[in-house]
């Protein structure tokens, strides 16, 4: 059997005293959706600076493809088919809209500081390359007539879904969505939902999304992992959560529970 | 441009060249060549720190340290050989060999600051550089064999107009080829968020060694062709005012624009070079102008759409 995209096996981690994140173990296969909900400080994004390397484990091993991660650099991890988007909007503000999925195309891109400097044909053949793959990507999200505007001059929606063109341009295998339908308007949230399941039947990848909104959570995941307070206390499709009488407790308290 | 800048690079060094040969027989104050000289040095300094500080936003007040390296080792080089292979037909080569050698030496310098201290941001950095200045500084006032504080005489005048800007002409062309390519592309992500940089596949410690070594490479370089114009170096002529020097001429033209910090290393070198009528008031005039300036145009002289002032802060992730 082929070895599933990622898999969390008993990961803990700590700081100081505080054990933000405790035996979360967790499967996402091979172009699945999958969900990780929780209430506030339940450490979701704890969970995805764990995957995406930022933290190491204290306890546990991580495995992309089977292969565990554990002292891996983000960049490396990246290079091993991971890319996220981030919470709070990061995007580069001083690059234009192009130059911004550029950065990701990078680590595709064959030459390094020679021949930047050289400049020869398979120089100018390799950046036409990356120039012609960002345009696509940035075709397929309708961005591309802001090619070179700065970046910081979006709207707040399309700098979320350009942050999702760029995570893409680094070529990933699992995609990592840090709450992508923050500060978007209901009809936004529609769309959203309709891209996510479009970016996954095209690129043929793995979507592990955090999302506060429920909705969106129950129409897109495919199985949804739920968090409290470090611990994970469910897992399921969206009818198994809705109903469970564990993740009511979590979200509204212990009175609300049938 | 675009396609071939290489051609744009060697049209310059070609007229650097003409022109420096022509300018004496054509009876030019040999007082402008010298201050052209200058305007050159200058160049190169700015736009070499303008890629650490400006483009990958690394802050260093240590390009002054950097530039001694390349002026010591430079001169001990051409002082140790002159003597034995005197024939001017061998002087370009001697020439370029030693400035090859002084900027090899400084980039090994920032190599081995850098390495070590590019975990340290903004404010840290800065005074970890500024600390590496000052022990160079103080180690080349105490060896006796580079004349300790009394410094290198008599260096020979192998620096022309010529060399001066057909160097500044190659370092402008590498670091604007830098930036302006996917694998250079990286500094700038560095310099405006590492956090989403590194999540982007950039070995941001990388880079940052890169761009140091690089900026040290070009100070170093500069640092030769200083020596062999003044013919006389001390180490009291690298302190901290001179990287401030060029940290200023950074900052005026602009971080991370790189025709804007030429136009500033230009402006600054003339300064005071204009200002000499007034004799005992230069300096005062000086200082007023650069506040003027800062205030009138404080995202840098030649920057007409404002970048943002707004970095991303450091956020929880």
């Amino acid at each position: 059997m082929k070895p599933p995209r990622l898999q969390l096996d008993s990961v803990t981690i700590r700081f100081g005293g505080l054990t933000a994140v405790s035996e979360v173990s967790l499967i996402v296969g091979d172009r699945e959706l999958a969900g990780l909900i929780g209430p506030n400080g339940a450490g979701k994004t704890t969970l995805f600076n764990l995957v995406t390397a930022v933290y190491q484990p204290t306890e546990g091993t991580i495995r992309l493809g089977g292969e565990p991660t554990d002292r891996l650099e983000p960049h490396q991890l990246t290079a091993r088919g991971v890319a996220r988007t981030f919470q709070n909007i990061r995007l580069f503000p001083s690059l234009s809209v192009l130059d911004n999925v550029r950065v990701a195309a990078r680590l595709h891109c064959p030459h390094g500081l020679r021949q930047s400097l050289w400049r020869g044909a398979a120089f100018r053949a390799a950046e036409a390359a990356v120039e012609k793959e960002s345009l696509e990507l940035l075709n397929i999200f309708d961005l591309a007539r802001y090619r070179d505007e700065p970046a910081k001059s979006l709207p707040y929606g399309n700098q979320r879904r350009l942050e999702i063109v760029r995570a893409l341009a680094t070529r990933p295998r699992l995609l990592l969505l840090d709450e992508p339908a923050a500060g978007m308007n209901p009809t936004e949230k529609v769309a959203l939902t309709q891209l996510i399941r479009e970016i996954r039947d095209r690129f043929q990848l793995a979507v592990l999304l955090v999302e506060h909104d429920m909705q969106l959570v129950m129409d897109l995941c495919e199985r949804i992992h739920v968090l409290d307070h470090g611990v994970k206390i469910a897992e399921g499709s969206p009818t198994e959560i809705r109903s469970n009488p564990q993740v009511i407790e979590a979200y509204l308290g212990p009175d609300h529970a049938l | 441009m675009k396609r071939h800048p290489q051609l744009w690079l060697l049209a310059a060094i070609i007229l650097a060249a003409v022109l420096s040969a022509s300018a004496r027989p054509a009876g030019v104050n040999p007082y402008y060549l010298g201050v052209a000289v200058d305007v050159g040095i200058n160049v190169i300094l700015a736009v070499s720190l303008n890629l650490i500080n400006g483009h990958t936003g690394q802050f260093s007040l240590g390009h002054a340290g950097f530039m001694a390296v390349g002026a010591y080792v430079a001169s001990s080089i051409t002082l140790g050989l002159a003597a034995r292979f005197g024939g001017p037909a061998l002087t370009p080569l001697l020439f370029a060999g030693s400035l090859l050698a002084g900027g090899l030496a400084a980039a090994l310098a920032g190599l081995a600051v850098g390495v070590p201290s590019l975990r340290l941001r903004g404010d840290y950095l800065a005074i970890v550089t500024l600390g590496f200045g000052e022990i160079i500084r103080v180690i080349l006032q105490t060896t006796d064999a580079v004349g300790a504080a009394s410094g290198l005489k008599g260096i020979p005048k192998f620096t022309s107009f010529g060399w001066a800007w057909a160097l500044a002409a190659l370092t402008v062309y590498v670091v604007a080829c830098l930036v302006n390519s996917t694998y250079g592309r990286g500094f700038i992500a560095v310099h405006d968020d590492e956090v989403a940089a590194r999540s982007m596949g950039i070995n941001t410690t990388r880079y940052k060694v890169t761009a140091f070594v690089i900026g040290a490479f070009f100070a170093g370089l500069a640092g030769g062709l200083y020596a062999h114009h003044k013919q006389f170096i001390s180490p009291g002529g690298f302190d901290f005012n001179k990287s401030i020097e060029i940290v200023v001429m950074v900052i005026l033209g602009g971080m991370g624009r790189t025709a804007g910090v030429i136009a500033a290393a230009i402006v600054l070198t003339l300064l005071p070079e204009v200002l000499r009528p007034v004799a005992e008031y230069r300096m005062i005039l000086y200082a007023l102008l650069i506040l003027g300036l800062m205030l009138a145009r404080p995202q840098g002289l030649f920057t007409w759409e404002r970048r943002t002032g707004a970095k991303p802060g450091p956020q929880p992730t």
